[in-house]
């Protein structure tokens, strides 16, 4: 009888997905929280850079400020500004997240100095015409998909679980997500996309990793389409948690005129 | 001495010969076929590497365009239903560019609808009631973008543009379209055309038909030798020099690393006629003089004694002719050119090696029914007689003649569209016909405007001024339709003020040209815009699309925009330059043209030079010249008359006319001096070769070269029919011209030729 005890413990420990007694869903749950939830709230300054397959580089320097409403998982709401490029300089963009419908989208254009809701086509578009999709920087509803841990891996040194995310709706265009998930911080160091037919097409990699006000944050990361050989490159150059943003500053008259406390 | 040898050792001559053609033929399966026209230009040639330049930096794809047909209109559920399902299953293939389709269910367009801002491919999900296919139909046909585009204003066809990675695979991708819409029911046609299909296709079929069509002019020549000797063991030698010369050129072209390209697929079909001339020469004068002699080692040695030197000369000027092609600056002429001049020679090697040792080992019994002809042929001493008599009136005609077909050469237009190597009823023909009424054109060439720094397309009056050519450019008969940056931004600048007509403009400032710009990017995917603007916003692209792919209407836009920017200056910094294969098709024609023309003069004043060495005699030279001088300038004014465009294939012709239109001349000329030499009678030489063996061998090459290339006519690719025609005709007036007016020339200029 103990030796049957020993077996099932040494299997436990060869397979430590089992071990730890954590399932994918829980593990992609956990790297969600980790990924695009942490703090109440956040203010980066971002640069973006649109890199074209012949290596010509469109820039982008935003800042973006985020409140979550709810657990993680659930309502959030991003204000985005617009540094560079210099004739866009202004232009202001807000979304609501919400975990169960579409998002609402706003866009202000000071040359009109008009607001204009823009429709929320479907959450694998592009980001502010980025190769992340809108979905790669507010999340997918964990439910959304059937998750299975396919096996573990290192990445750079690092022990990831793997896992297999296959939607369950025909409603996104790729067939099924791998992420190589950190078993410490369940950040996802890596990201692989198939589309439809199956082939590779989009793969995310996490480039640097800092410790911020105790939070590991991935503050350089990569999205590149290997099937176009488009690629967007994003830097966090300032990062700060817990800032206190006021729910107030979610509103579209903020966004005609962006407070100076939040951007400089 | 090589005769000697061949008469000696006719089994040795064969066998070396059968070694020789086995190491060519070994070389056959190293073949590779390149079938791109584009390939007529040198990789390096500044246009080619503008045009590759282009593609790439607008994200621009070779285009096949498929149109879709539906009599009682394309707004209808069904219908649209297959349109979005082919574009979903277009974007599979392999080889397309599936984010760069231009379809009514992939490309965005901006919309407003209560207030909010839609970015979103109009036929993003399929309508259903007859309100919400209303409500397709205004948003398409009212919108610039779309109407002529991607519908035709009638709403009753409807068109899938479908980039691809390379022109290579443009037949094998619209093989797969096919099968797409092939497995569709329903009243709906299908339409399929766009430049690169045309030259892929062309290329695929190339091959094909040179498999039915040169085996067909070998059998031909094999039965028309057959009527003129009535004896298979004589027919065959000259059957055999034929295939094995063309054998060991094509050998020998690929063992050495060529590609077979459009050009020298040809080569079999030019050098059968070619290489079998000789064969027919040494044949005819064995035929007339055997039954005399009835010893074949000496009627041999008797032929080969006069015919050597003719035999040599025409071949060395034939293959000069062609080697010359090397001078040209198209790499496949230059290649097409060197490899006929050796298969020339190839043939000569043969005519004086394998003939003489092949007819050794002729059973002198399969001989004895060999009749011979009284030396004379009646109808021959008919024309004779008229062209001595009469020289004056012959000669005198004949000038007038020149002097209409001179006219003629004049009417000639240059122009070609690859599109018409193909048959009328050729389902590309037809598709680009069809398409061509319904939307804006399938013949997609690109403007391109250049500023000097990054942001100089934002520039409103860059912008501006773009839509203000576009709208000069629209006015133009031949022009369907333009695409451009501009209106784009005059969409959105409408779309954000809710649809009023006042703000269908391109703003004043460039901020908000640049807002617009960025509103679209953001609410769209990052690749977008790349078809209109390059990365930095430095270049923007004009979509030029025509009616017509016929190089001459391509060049009339050029020159009308050329024109219009002579009156209205381009802003400041801003240059302009065109690309997209139908322009690349026009500076193709130009370089052929001007290459073909002067390779084609050089060879003239070198075989000129070869004729002076040969005849150590001004006027001898001028004479053998006048034939050829003759069947070219009547073939040439033949065409113009006809009113057939001068194109690639013709061209391509033109450099040819040489090699077969001076060999009569040559064989009477100096089979005549030979003659006079002997007998220094002036009346009986003259007598003797226009009436006897050497006139008839000349007439017997004659119907051989002419009725040999008329196999091309069967096919169904219209350069074959083409090239077919003119040679036939070009052999006919050089045979008439030799065997006609010839005579009375000399008989004329007695005085000076003595």
């Amino acid at each position: 009888m103990r030796k049957y005890i020993l077996i099932v413990f040494i299997v436990l420990l060869l397979c430590p997905g089992l071990s730890f007694g954590i399932t994918a869903r829980e593990i992609m749950a956990k790297s969600q929280e980790a990924f695009l939830y942490p703090g109440k709230d956040m203010k980066i300054r971002v640069e973006m850079r649109l890199i074209s397959s012949s290596g010509k580089v469109r820039l982008r320097e935003l800042t973006m400020l985020r409140k979550n409403f709810g657990p993680p998982g659930g309502q959030q709401k991003y204000f985005i500004y617009f540094h560079r490029p210099a004739d866009v300089k202004g232009m202001t963009f807000m979304v609501y997240k919400y975990p169960q419908r579409d998002d609402d989208r706003w866009l202000f254009i000071p040359a009109l100095n008009m607001v204009r809701r823009i429709a929320a086509r479907d959450k694998t578009s592009s980001f502010v015409g980025s190769d992340f999709t809108y979905e790669d920087v507010s999340g997918r509803d964990i439910d959304d998909d059937r998750h299975d841990l396919v096996k573990e891996e290192s990445v750079d040194g690092r022990d990831c679980f793997v896992v297999k995310s296959i939607p369950k709706k025909q409603d996104v265009n790729y067939s099924y997500k791998l992420s190589w998930i950190d078993k410490e911080s369940f950040l996802p160091l890596k990201e692989e996309y198939y589309d439809l037919s199956g082939n590779l097409y989009r793969v995310f990699t996490a480039e640097e990793i800092k410790d911020i006000q105790g939070i590991p944050t991935v503050t350089k990361r990569r999205m590149r389409n290997v099937q176009s050989g488009h690629q967007t490159e994003v830097v966090f150059k300032e990062v700060s948690y817990d800032i206190g943003l006021t729910d107030r500053l979610f509103t579209e008259r903020f966004l005609k005129m962006p407070p100076r406390r939040w951007i400089k | 001495m090589i005769i000697e040898f061949s008469l000696k050792r006719p089994r040795t001559v064969i066998f070396i010969t059968l070694i020789i053609t086995i190491i060519f033929a070994s070389q056959f399966p190293k073949v590779r076929i390149d079938t791109d026209p584009e390939n007529m230009l040198s990789p390096d040639e500044p246009v080619r590497v503008f045009h590759n330049q282009v593609k790439k930096e607008f994200g621009i794809n070779e285009m096949i365009v498929l149109g879709i047909v539906r009599d009682d209109g394309i707004f209808n559920p069904d219908t649209l239903k297959k349109i979005s399902e082919i574009t979903d299953r277009v974007k599979r293939i392999k080889g397309v560019v599936a984010d760069d389709i231009v379809s009514l269910s992939a490309t965005n367009n901006v919309i407003a609808r209560d207030g909010t801002l839609i970015v979103r491919p109009p036929l993003q999900r399929i309508p259903q009631g007859p309100e919400d296919v209303e409500r397709l139909k205004r948003e398409v046909l009212d919108n610039p973008l779309f109407r002529d585009r991607l519908v035709s204003s009638d709403g009753k066809g409807a068109a899938i543009y479908i980039p691809i990675v390379s022109k290579e695979i443009a037949h094998e991708v619209g093989e797969e379209i096919r099968r797409i819409y092939s497995s569709m029911k329903g009243p709906e046609r299908y339409y399929m055309a766009g430049l690169p299909l045309a030259e892929d296709t062309f290329g695929a079929e190339m091959f094909k038909q040179m498999a039915i069509v040169a085996p067909l002019a070998g059998g031909l020549l094999m039965i028309l030798l057959w009527f003129m000797f009535r004896r298979l063991t004589l027919v065959l030698p000259a059957m055999v020099v034929a295939m094995l010369s063309v054998l060991w050129t094509m050998g020998a072209m690929i063992g050495m690393g060529f590609t077979v390209h459009i050009m020298s697929s040809m080569i079999p079909v030019f050098l059968m006629p070619i290489a079998v001339c000789d064969s027919v020469h040494v044949l005819s004068d064995f035929y007339e003089k055997y039954p005399r002699l009835k010893d074949k080692a000496r009627v041999l040695r008797e032929v080969f004694g006069e015919l050597f030197k003719p035999m040599l000369y025409t071949s060395l000027t034939t293959a000069v002719g062609f080697a010359n092609l090397a001078w040209a600056k198209i790499p496949p002429v230059r290649v097409f050119g060197l490899f006929v001049a050796l298969g020339v020679m190839f043939a000569w090697l043969l005519t004086i090696t394998l003939v003489p040792a092949s007819l050794m080992l002729i059973n002198p019994r399969r001989l004895e029914e060999i009749k011979g002809r009284n030396e004379k042929s009646r109808l021959l001493s008919a024309f004779t007689r008229l062209s001595v008599k009469r020289s004056r009136l012959v000669v005198t005609t004949g000038v007038l003649l020149l002097a209409v077909a001179i006219y003629g050469v004049t009417t000639l237009r240059v122009n070609d569209n690859p599109v018409k190597w193909f048959k009328k009823d050729h389902p590309i023909r037809v598709a680009d016909t069809v398409l061509n009424r319904i939307i804006g054109g399938t013949y997609i060439s690109y403007l391109i405007f250049e500023g000097k720094d990054a942001d100089s397309i934002k520039e409103p009056q860059v912008v501006k001024y773009i839509e203000a050519l576009q709208k000069y450019l629209a006015e133009h008969h031949l022009v369907g339709k333009t695409t451009s940056v501009a209106d784009v931004i005059k969409r959105i600048n409408y779309v954000l003020h809710d649809e009023d007509k006042e703000f269908n403009k391109i703003p004043d400032r460039k901020e908000t040209i640049g807002q617009y710009l960025f509103l679209l990017l953001m609410s769209s995917k990052p690749d977008e815009l790349d078809n209109l603007v390059d990365y930095d916003f430095r270049k923007a692209n004009v979509w030029v699309q025509l009616r017509s792919g016929d190089n001459r209407d391509m060049t009339a836009v050029v020159e009308s925009v050329s024109k219009y920017i002579k009156e209205n200056p381009l802003p400041e910094g801003v240059k302009i330059q065109w690309s997209g294969l139908p322009y690349l098709n026009i500076v193709w024609q130009k370089l052929m043209v001007k290459g073909m023309l002067k390779a084609t003069v050089g060879s003239y004043w070198v075989v000129f030079i070869l004729l002076l060495i040969q005849f150590r005699s001004f006027w001898w030279a001028i004479i053998s010249m006048l034939p050829l001088t003759f069947s070219i300038v009547f073939s040439y004014g033949i065409i113009g008359f006809a009113g057939k465009d001068y194109d690639m294939p013709i061209a391509v012709c033109s450099t040819l006319t040489l090699g077969l239109g001076i060999d009569f001349a040559i064989h009477f000329c100096q089979r005549f001096r030979q003659r006079y030499l002997k007998t220094g009678s002036y009346r009986d030489s003259l007598l003797w070769t226009t009436e006897g063996e050497p006139t008839i061998a000349i007439a017997r090459n004659a119907i051989v070269v002419g009725l040999g290339f008329l196999p091309l006519v069967l096919a169904t690719l219209t350069p074959y029919i083409t090239v077919g025609l003119f040679f036939g005709s070009l052999a006919l007036f050089a045979g008439l011209t030799t065997i006609f007016y010839l005579p009375s020339l000399v008989e004329i200029f007695k005085g000076r030729l003595a």
